[in-house]
């Protein structure tokens, strides 16, 4: 999985830098991270359903989502830095909608104190549940995350790697990049930050 | 490890012409009884179809022991949770037999909510001769009566039938993910993604919970039960695993709630894998005690782990099913493969371990020679009694002429459901809508 940079074979390995060697440029990177938190907030809503959301599968995303987010939030300040407020504001906003859609699946699943009799007074049905913010969601699947960007990191996913030795380690980012300087990915991100603020 | 196909089709055979299936024939569970006389499937559909192996007759050697359909019943309907607006699906998610005690045969089946107890019995004879009812079974006008007589029982076509004798219901707020039979015959366990509970067979309406890991703001849960299964020869001990690809130990006498493990097993995370699927990848799917009792099994998404219960801090044994999907992750989590629950099993001596994969295929794994095998379910690829030859996945480089590469595989072909008779060398794979019933090869 090489987001649109070079490819190296498994000799150069201890020679470069490691974000050298797989052509993990800070722009790769944030598309990367950006289309898992795309696929995950994706996941969460689709798995709002008729059918009682699996709780494992739930939490397992959430967990994920929760990696991102702080993996997002780790990275330095970028080099024309916005407002210092988005940094925390955006870990605000995403904790909020990971927030709300647990309780709204806990409301959902939650028992009751005779579970034996489904015909039970529908009271919590009334009450207004908490909506992972459909804005922010929108936002996170409109263009703004840059379409071909995305296309140019899946296209590779397949073929490139598996032409590897099996004994190389996966090709997945490396970790110490994910605090990588800012990009023009990041400023689209504050970007999206800034309309659901302002909403 | 050379073998014989029998290949069994649990649709209706008007469907056995036609290349599609309902969704409602994919088979979701797989379990021999204790002897192996009999195999039970459930499927998406709500229904069990038990088969039974013929007796093995002088005459027709080369059908030896042949699984043939003995029983079907709807065990689970679709429910409406009007409270809270919710399907509950009809699905089994497991079937598990309990030993035979007397002609009956018992098994315990579960979908998302609800545990049932199945008596499945035979009826071979019928009273004949009533007094008051004629042979119709009218009554008869009792002035016409002038002798008695006794009722004689009379063969009949065997008749088998399937009555539900017990339903466990309402003590599961989510969704039930294993049922474990106590070696004391008495109790069993029901495990849901956040607390499990202990039943007695003969009391419906209560049941005691016995571990609840639901913390008291849901916003918190970073962890569910993935399965759970009582010792096989100590009633007091059982374990579950986690979605965080820990197994806990626990022992009843400890306390009444056993939210304090007895022993924590988990192994220490490779910092060169790290991913940010590591933990969807270790979150274990199955866990198996051996018969002897010594080992657990545990699948998460890409091995196959034995532990010895003496040690915790890691397992014994590690085989790898699919490595090559390792750097398919992120795919794999876009189209949701990557929550794929597989199956392990043991053979009868705990000497063979099985696991599903995709494109239909299984994998074995022998602990003594350390040698494995990759098999493939299909009948495209196997005719009936053909030896099923090993296949091989190939995962860079030159592709010889009979492996498959990464690329072609087929993820909508998955085999999560496998079984191996207690104590011959007899498995059966469930393929989507199909099951095999694979033998030894006869000499």
């Amino acid at each position: 999985m090489v987001g649109g940079g070079l490819k190296r074979k498994h000799s150069d390995l201890e020679e470069e830098e490691e974000d050298e060697k797989w052509g993990w440029g800070p722009a790769g990177l944030r598309s990367y991270q950006q289309a898992l938190l795309r696929i995950s907030l994706d996941k969460v809503q689709q798995s709002l359903g008729p059918r009682a959301p699996s709780l494992r599968r739930h939490v397992l995303i959430h967990n994920t989502l929760q990696q991102l987010q702080a993996a997002l939030c780790l990275a330095p300040a970028p080099a024309v830095p916005p407002e210092p407020l988005f940094l925390g504001e955006e870990d605000f906003s995403l904790s909020t909608t990971i927030g709300s859609i647990l309780r709204e699946l806990e409301t959902s699943m939650d028992e009751t104190e005779t579970p034996q009799n489904p015909v039970a007074p529908p009271s919590p049905q009334n009450e207004v549940l908490p909506q992972p913010d459909p804005v922010f969601l929108e936002a996170l699947s409109s263009r703004y995350l840059g379409d071909s960007g995305l296309d140019d990191f899946f296209l590779d996913i397949d073929t490139s790697t598996v032409e590897k030795e099996p004994a190389l380690a996966p090709a997945e980012p490396p970790h110490n990049l994910f605090c990588a300087p800012g990009s023009w990915e990041w400023n689209e991100l504050d970007h999206i930050m800034e309309i659901i603020l302002g909403s | 490890m050379e073998e014989d196909i029998d290949t069994r089709k649990i649709n209706n055979s008007f469907l056995r012409d036609h290349s599609y299936a309902t969704e409602a024939d994919i088979i979701s569970t797989v379990e021999f009884n204790h002897t192996g006389e009999l195999l039970a499937t459930g499927d998406k559909g709500g229904r069990v179809v038990i088969f039974q192996r013929e007796q093995e007759s002088k005459n027709q050697v080369h059908r030896r022991g042949e699984y043939n359909v003995y029983s079907t019943f709807q065990s689970h309907e679709p429910e409406f949770d009007y409270l809270k607006s919710l399907e509950i699906e009809e699905k089994i998610n497991k079937i598990r037999w309990l030993p035979q005690q007397n002609a009956a045969y018992f098994l315990l089946s579960t979908n998302d909510k609800t545990v049932k107890l199945w008596k499945v019995s035979e009826r071979d004879k019928r009273p004949e001769g009533y007094n008051l009812k004629d042979e119709e079974g009218r009554l008869r006008d009792p002035a016409t009566i002038t002798t008695l007589r006794v009722p004689v029982l009379r063969p009949m076509d065997l008749m088998v039938e399937a009555t539900p004798r017990r339903v466990f219901a309402n003590a599961h707020t989510y969704h039930i993910n294993s049922i474990s039979v106590n070696s004391d015959y008495e109790t069993y366990m029901s495990a849901d993604d956040l607390r499990i509970n202990l039943w007695n067979f003969e009391i419906t309406n209560q049941s005691f919970n016995i571990v609840d890991i639901k913390p008291a703001n849901m916003e918190e849960l970073t962890e569910v039960i993935t399965a759970a299964e009582f010792h096989p020869h100590h009633c007091n001990t059982f374990v579950y695993s986690s979605s965080k690809g820990t197994i806990r130990l626990c022992d009843m006498r400890a306390s009444a709630l056993c939210d304090r493990h007895t022993k924590f097993f988990e192994e220490p995370e490779d910092p060169s894998n790290r991913s940010f699927f590591s933990e969807i990848i270790s979150s274990i799917s199955d866990v198996k005690f051996s018969h002897s009792g010594r080992y657990i099994m545990t699948r998460d998404y890409l091995t196959v782990k034995v532990w010895d219960l003496n040690m915790e801090s890691r397992p014994i044994e590690t085989y790898q099913v699919h490595d090559y999907l390792r750097s398919k992750l992120c795919s794999l989590y876009e189209n949701d493969c990557i929550f794929d629950k597989f199956e392990c099993v043991w053979n009868g001596s705990d000497s063979v371990i099985m696991t599903g994969s995709y494109n239909n295929f299984f994998r074995m794994f022998d602990r003594n020679t350390k040698r494995d095998v990759t098999l493939e379910a299909s009948r495209e690829n196997s005719k009936p009694r053909a030896i099923l030859k090993p296949r091989k996945v190939c995962v860079g480089g030159k592709r010889r002429k009979d492996e498959i590469s990464v690329d072609s595989l087929d993820f909508s072909k998955k085999i999560l459901h496998t079984a191996w008779h207690p104590s011959e060398n007899i498995i059966a794979v469930a393929a989507t809508n199909n099951l095999y019933i694979f033998q030894d090869k006869v000499n």
